[in-house]
């Protein structure tokens, strides 16, 4: 699997410095675990910010309190060298094994549970389900499954909607979209996805924004989706 | 220009402290990043909106960690102030604004090219670096803002928008300008 669409750089950016919501972050990073260009250039931009670290005029704390947080470093050197022995890198179990078919993408398990086959999908429109995350910041997170060959509403957003898609296929006016793609969207884009025959897509999105819907119908879908 | 100065532009130098912590758990090259580095390292994590003890407290425990993690250093992997940038931001994220699931994503990312090619030489890397702060100095100005704010405040696009009454478009295409211009040396000079 190897991504044709990926992350925009303000994105990629946003990440590095620890600017995405957690929300963004978690569909960001599903797809930055698929695609090892986007790893690069993610790279590239915590590059930047060791720079921007090194580089700041810093200013002279009064020299008795550096004193005094240099020696305390000085006696803690000494207490983890002795301590260093029984493993000091912690790193937390993941509740399924990465190679599972059946687990989530890691990122995607916080919010969803850790396995495809636990998901309680919900009814929300004709060949629409939907999980949305509870516990989130202000953004949205949404796990959708729109039915093969079904046509959504055009819809435009107040705000970034940046979606992975997890399975299945869609197409819009921005082109083809298959697992490991991510579409990063704005405010400037409106668009009309149509889902590929053969299976249901699933996807995952995060918005900052409410969407917007026009026409009669995308009215009446709006308070049923929520949105 | 003092000597000091110098090496504290010198990225090769503080990988030479650095790889001397790893191999000889050497304190005295320990306590010279630590001289350099803590005072940044505190400036970086105050603006991210800390008070003056939670960015002193994090910032002992960010160094702290680069002498019990020395080991894990790889200086053609990413430069000295890279790993201790991802570091502190790490800290901040799960300690002050608690994020539980930030750590285990940067986890499992960084896993994923460990076993990889070994990328370039330091040597390649140090003139990178070089490189890239000069690209950084002559960001135009709109551009050095949006990307300061982005790393040093940790503000949204929404945000950055709202503060500066750009459109969020216009956020969007000015840091994805700065980035690409940032990136140039990194592919056309190899």
């Amino acid at each position: 699997m190897t991504p044709r669409h990926h992350l925009n750089e303000a994105t990629l950016v946003s990440f590095a410095a620890g600017a995405l919501s957690p929300e963004m972050t978690a569909v960001a990073a599903t797809h930055l675990e698929a695609c090892r260009d986007c790893r690069d250039r993610l790279a590239h931009a915590e590059r930047i910010g060791g720079l921007l670290l090194g580089q700041q005029q810093a200013n002279e704390l009064d020299t008795a309190r550096r004193a005094r947080l240099r020696h305390e470093m000085l006696d803690r050197l000494d207490e983890s060298t002795q301590s260093r022995r029984d493993g000091t890198i912690q790193t937390r179990s993941l509740d399924v094994s990465p190679s599972d078919p059946d687990g989530l993408p890691q990122p995607l398990q916080a919010y969803f549970g850790p396995t495809w086959s636990a998901l309680r999908w919900r009814w929300v429109a004709p060949g629409v389900h939907m999980i949305r995350a509870a516990h989130t910041s202000r953004d949205t997170l949404l796990l959708l499954k729109i039915a093969p060959g079904k046509s959504m509403p055009v819809h435009s957003h107040q705000g970034t909607e940046l979606t992975q898609i997890l399975q299945g296929a869609y197409d819009d006016a921005l082109g083809h979209f298959s697992p490991g793609d991510a579409a990063d969207l704005d405010n400037e884009t409106e668009h009309q996805p149509i889902t590929a025959p053969g299976m249901p897509c699933i996807c995952v999105a995060a918005m900052d924004a409410p969407l917007r819907f026009p026409g009669w119908l995308a009215r009446k879908l709006q308070p049923l989706v929520g949105l | 220009m003092s000597s000091i100065e110098t090496h504290a532009k010198d990225a090769g130098y503080w990988a030479g402290q650095m790889v001397a912590v790893s191999c000889k758990r050497d304190r005295d090259s320990f306590m010279r990043i630590y001289d350099h580095f803590a005072p940044r390292v505190q400036l970086y994590l105050k603006g991210l909106g800390s008070s003056e003890a939670v960015a002193e407290e994090l910032t002992q425990e960010a160094l702290l960690r680069l002498w019990q993690r020395a080991e894990l250093y790889d200086a053609a992997r990413s430069g000295l102030s890279t790993w201790l940038f991802r570091i502190a931001r790490n800290l901040h994220i799960d300690r002050v604004r608690r994020e539980p699931q930030w750590v285990p994503v940067q986890d499992a990312l960084e896993r994923l090219d460990e076993p990889e090619d070994a990328g370039p030489s330091p040597a390649e890397s140090y003139a990178e670096h070089a490189d890239l702060r000069n690209r950084i100095e002559r960001l135009p100005a709109t551009q050095a803002r949006l990307i300061r704010m982005s790393y040093f405040e940790a503000k949204s696009h929404q945000e950055i928008a709202g503060e500066l009454g750009m459109p969020l478009g216009t956020v969007k295409s000015c840091l994805r300008r700065a980035f690409l211009r940032l990136q140039l040396g990194v592919r056309r000079g190899a």
